[in-house]
């Protein structure tokens, strides 16, 4: 065989490698959580409250049980005789909570509250049994607003607690008042952002399996978490931890709804257990909607002490967010407020900030975590920044850009965190001129004498993927290990669920070792194989953390391959290079071994090594993240609105960003365009609406619309090719897009509707709202 | 439980069975066949995960019952190309990294499909028309549309999907 003729010639961090994912999930053999089929399977149905608080005073299930296929009735009185409740596991000191059950017991606390599970030979007799049981409710006055629930006269949703307000929280860094006083102008506004849902395409689900003969627990599901979901379904059921295990398929969609492990997980594995036999729960897409998660309603009282020139001095501000019924696990809203507040002075150099933070529960779904948990903060400070630029008569953008910190090192964030390599700056400047700003507003002012509504906006981020040295998370691990036939496989603890881990991390560990990507295989979401994390996959931390991980398993296992193929070379290790998976001394490629003759030796033949050379070729490692950084960018949005409907076109949306250096051009861009649909269906589009007595109101994709190929525009991006200064410099990009969509579009809205005097408030901003800020109809 | 016997040609082989007449024809594919590359997304006719054609029409086959079926010609993903061999459509799809998750992709893919059959050089507008009865949530749609422009450009007329 002919030796590769250049060294390094395959590499593939960097360019748009084709996903290996795509080979099953574009022929239909993705394996997803509905497609679990095991022997002996049972289907769940859940029976739910259809009142947002009530008193459950009796449940009838004789005539379900009586229903031909039924195997099994459980209801609040068996899940917490038999159960434990569980608990969060990243909870502020002081925030209140109750241990949460799987169903509800004496009372249903939110419409879609799992009130009793059925277990029968198929989901459509499960579902018939569901509609036989009878429950008495006795309803109860509910909790639907932020005014409701901080009234400490209200119902109180949990008994337990003394109120429904559950945690409160000040931070203030710097001088805040010390800035207010020497303002020029104070500037207040109340930003208000309404409740949304992740919405993947694939709803929860799962097939508990207990076997009664060796005591094993397996719960197939499709977790960003399977880690944590493992623990919290030991600890619920009473089963020993390292007879549990969870192993994901592939996993259609999460952003982040999927790092809970949530009641109903629960109850199907209990009834697994208690059956003995396999029992399958998928979630229809009404449960999904009314139940699973939703997340962002908060509400932001800010103000801004400022001077005329444009300086922004400081912020400060009384934050409220509504956590609905029962808390995520394992994160509570107090985590969030945490990060809202730690988050919000941004790339900016403020002299003082401050916050006054308040999580409440409401008779509503749980509040869980969405892509950018923390994002209130950003969208409320870009918002802020273009009504003080208005107030002032000032640009938006020479504002923000009199505002940005220093980039020279030396800057931090109020509240801590260095504010090092960020591009902030650059990415503003470099949109306006892509742009072509200028041209713009003439062209706009000219629209306007037409009688035309067009909007330029622009909104600035710092996604922390993962931050500067940061390892609150937790460091992240992998295993390499070259097998028999010379193959490489990588054991991640990400729990990938459209991000292409299986492709990004193999380019790494390709690239690394000097195999070909074909020969790298990437196994995730099994906790028998996978390596601990305390959660898999969010918070964009596979980009660095999971990537540094595997670089540095894949490092150690190439020097045991050196060390081995040294002895069959004959040559030094340190004289060895390795290229498309054959070992060679460095300028004489003729000369070589394979890496399966590598791994034959070390597997076969160990006999033949020296005792000192280990017969090993695997290595776990762990990385910290390294000194971290941020990812940031400044996206812009150009738009019209035709005053006759109230809809929003799109006239350009445009990205420049900097992540480091791209593992894959292709994959980034896709998590940034979809962050931004996202961001397009949060403003327009997609609300989870309750009415003031918490009846919910989007119970379908008639209700909760989701924006389609119609409705998001082409999105153009730039990145900002700024030099790495150290080896693992590639940042995440899961969230960013999310994160400043929401502001660059209701800057636009409001820039286009400003000569109607109108401000945005709330986020949400469907025709309706739009025709009322233009005050074409009243409210 | 009310059945009845069908026959219904999926991917080109014919199955006789005898089904209740209440299950859909998503989980007829699904459940009675293990052709579980057809997704179930919302039961209810919007998203699109669903779609599979029906004597060459896209159908939501979560809204239609097996038994509506009965002596049609179902054509779903598993009728298209393989991991080892992607049919040219699937392979374009792959080459503008058209999907992330996966969950909605059969669906589109079965509904780009039967646009390209029907207009194998459709522009961006009617692309996105055809595909806005299909909701992916990871995406954004511009590398989908770009999918189907690539494959019209690569010249998939109506024969070019071979299903077997």
């Amino acid at each position: 065989m002919t030796a590769p003729a250049t060294v390094g010639s395959t590499r593939t961090v960097g360019s748009s490698t084709l996903r290996i994912e795509d080979l099953r999930i574009l022929t239909g053999r993705g394996r997803y959580v509905d497609d679990v089929k095991l022997p002996g399977m049972l289907h769940a149905a859940f029976v739910r409250s259809p009142l947002a608080h009530a008193r459950i005073v009796s449940i009838d299930v004789s005539a379900a049980l009586a229903l031909d296929g039924v195997a099994a009735v459980y209801t609040g009185a068996d899940i917490a005789a038999k159960t434990s409740g569980v608990v969060p596991l990243v909870v502020p000191e002081g925030h209140k909570f109750e241990p949460i059950l799987a169903l509800a017991v004496d009372k249903a606390r939110f419409v879609g509250d799992p009130v009793a599970i059925v277990v029968a030979d198929s989901r459509y007799v499960a579902e018939d049994a569901c509609d036989l049981i009878d429950v008495e409710y006795e309803p109860l006055d509910a909790i639907a607003t932020f005014e409701q629930a901080l009234d400490p006269g209200g119902p109180k949703i949990f008994e337990s607690l003394d109120s429904n307000v559950l945690f409160e929280m000040d931070s203030s860094y710097g001088d805040v008042d010390g800035a207010f006083a020497r303002a020029d102008a104070v500037v207040r506004q109340t930003f208000s952002q309404h409740r949304v849902a992740q919405m993947p395409m694939e709803g929860r689900g799962g097939v508990g399996d207990f076997n009664p003969e060796t005591g094993d627990f397996v719960y197939h599901t499709g977790t960003q978490s399977p880690h944590t979901v493992k623990a919290y379904i030991a600890e619920a059921l009473g089963i020993p931890l390292q007879q549990t295990r969870t192993i994901n398929g592939d996993i259609g969609g999460a952003f982040g709804l999927k790092i809970a492990c949530h009641r109903e997980d629960i109850a199907v594995c209990a009834a697994a257990y208690w059956l003995g036999r396999p029992v399958k729960w998928i979630e229809d897409r009404n449960e999904h909607l009314q139940s699973s998660g939703q997340a962002r309603e908060e509400r932001m009282e800010l103000e801004a002490a400022v001077t005329s020139d444009g300086t922004i001095l400081a912020m400060r501000g009384e934050l409220v967010l509504d956590q609905g019924a029962y808390p995520a696990v394992p994160f509570v809203g107090g985590g969030i407020v945490g990060m809202v507040a730690a988050m919000m002075p941004g790339p900016y150099a403020l002299a003082g900030f401050a916050m006054k933070s308040t999580v409440v529960a409401s008779n509503k779904c749980t509040y869980s975590a969405y892509r950018g948990p923390w994002a209130v903060e950003t969208w409320a400070r870009e918002r802020m920044i273009d009504v003080v630029a208005r107030h002032l008569g000032l640009d938006p953008g020479d504002v923000r850009l009199r505002n940005f910190a220093p980039n020279d090192g030396s800057a931090s964030m109020l509240s801590g965190r260095t504010l090092l390599d960020n591009s902030c700056a650059q990415s503003l400047e470099r949109v306006l001129e892509l742009a072509d700003y200028p041209r713009l507003r003439r062209e706009q002012a000219a629209a306007r004498a037409e009688g035309r509504c067009v909007g330029i906006g622009f909104a600035t981020f710092l996604e922390a993927a993962p931050g500067p040295v940061n390892r609150a998370g937790g460091d992240e691990r992998s295993v390499a290990r070259i097998e028999p036939d010379g193959t490489l496989s990588i054991f991640t603890s990400q729990a990938p669920h459209g991000q292409g881990h299986e492709t990004t991390l193999a380019q790494i560990a390709s690239d690394e070792m000097g195999i070909a990507l074909r020969d790298v295989h990437v196994y995730h979401g099994d906790t028998a194989v996978s390596p601990y994390a305390m959660f898999g996959t969010g918070g964009s931390r596979a980009a660095t953390m999971a990537s540094g991980s595997v670089l540095h398993s894949t490092r150690q296992v190439k020097e045991k391959v050196l060390a081995i193929a040294g002895e069959m070379l004959e040559v030094g290790p340190q004289d060895l290079r390795i290229d498309e998976g054959f070992v060679y001394p460095a300028g004489v490629p003729s000369i070589r071994v394979s890496l399966a003759e590598v791994a034959d030796r070390a597997y076969q033949s160990p006999e033949d090594l020296p005792r000192e050379i280990e017969a090993s070729l695997e290595a776990e490692a762990s990385y910290d993240g390294g000194i971290g950084s941020w990812s940031d960018g400044t996206h812009f949005c150009h738009v019209e609105i035709d005053l006759e409907t109230g809809q929003v076109r799109f006239l350009r949306y445009l990205v420049v960003e900097d992540c480091g250096r791209m593992i894959n051009p292709a994959i980034v861009e896709g998590q940034i365009r979809g962050g931004v649909a996202q961001g397009i269906g949060e403003v327009l589009y997609e609300w989870s609406a309750y009415d003031e007595e918490a009846n919910y109101l989007a119970g379908t994709f008639m209700d909760y619309l989701l924006p389609t190929a119609s409705e998001i525009p082409t999105i153009e991006i730039e990145h900002l090719a700024n030099e790495p200064n150290e080896e693992v410099f590639y940042r995440g990009v899961g969230e960013g897009g999310l994160l400043i969509a929401p502001a660059a579009i209701t800057n636009a809205i409001e820039d286009a509707l400003s000569p109607f005097g109108a401000t945005v408030t709330e986020q949400y901003l469907p025709p309706a709202k739009i025709l009322e800020l233009a005050k074409i109809i009243s409210s | 439980m009310t059945t009845r016997d069908v026959t219904i040609r999926v991917n080109g082989v014919e199955h006789h069975s005898t089904t209740e007449t209440r299950r859909t024809l998503v989980d007829f594919l699904r459940d009675e066949l293990g052709l579980t590359g057809t997704h179930v997304g919302c039961e209810h006719g919007i998203c699109g995960a669903c779609t599979v054609l029906v004597d060459g029409e896209p159908v939501r086959s979560c809204l239609m019952l097996a038994v509506q079926a009965a002596d049609a010609s179902v054509e779903t993903i598993e009728g298209l190309g393989t991991p080892e061999e992607l049919s040219p459509l699937q392979q374009s799809f792959r080459d503008s990294h058209g999907f992330q998750c996966g969950f909605c992709t059969p669906g589109f893919v079965m509904t780009a499909l039967a646009l390209l059959r029907e207009n194998p050089d459709p522009t961006e507008d009617e692309i996105r028309h055809t595909l806005s009865g299909n909701i992916c949530r990871c995406t954004g749609y511009q590398s989908i549309v770009d999918g189907v422009q690539r494959a019209a450009r690569a010249g998939l007329g109506s024969n070019a999907e071979v299903v077997r």
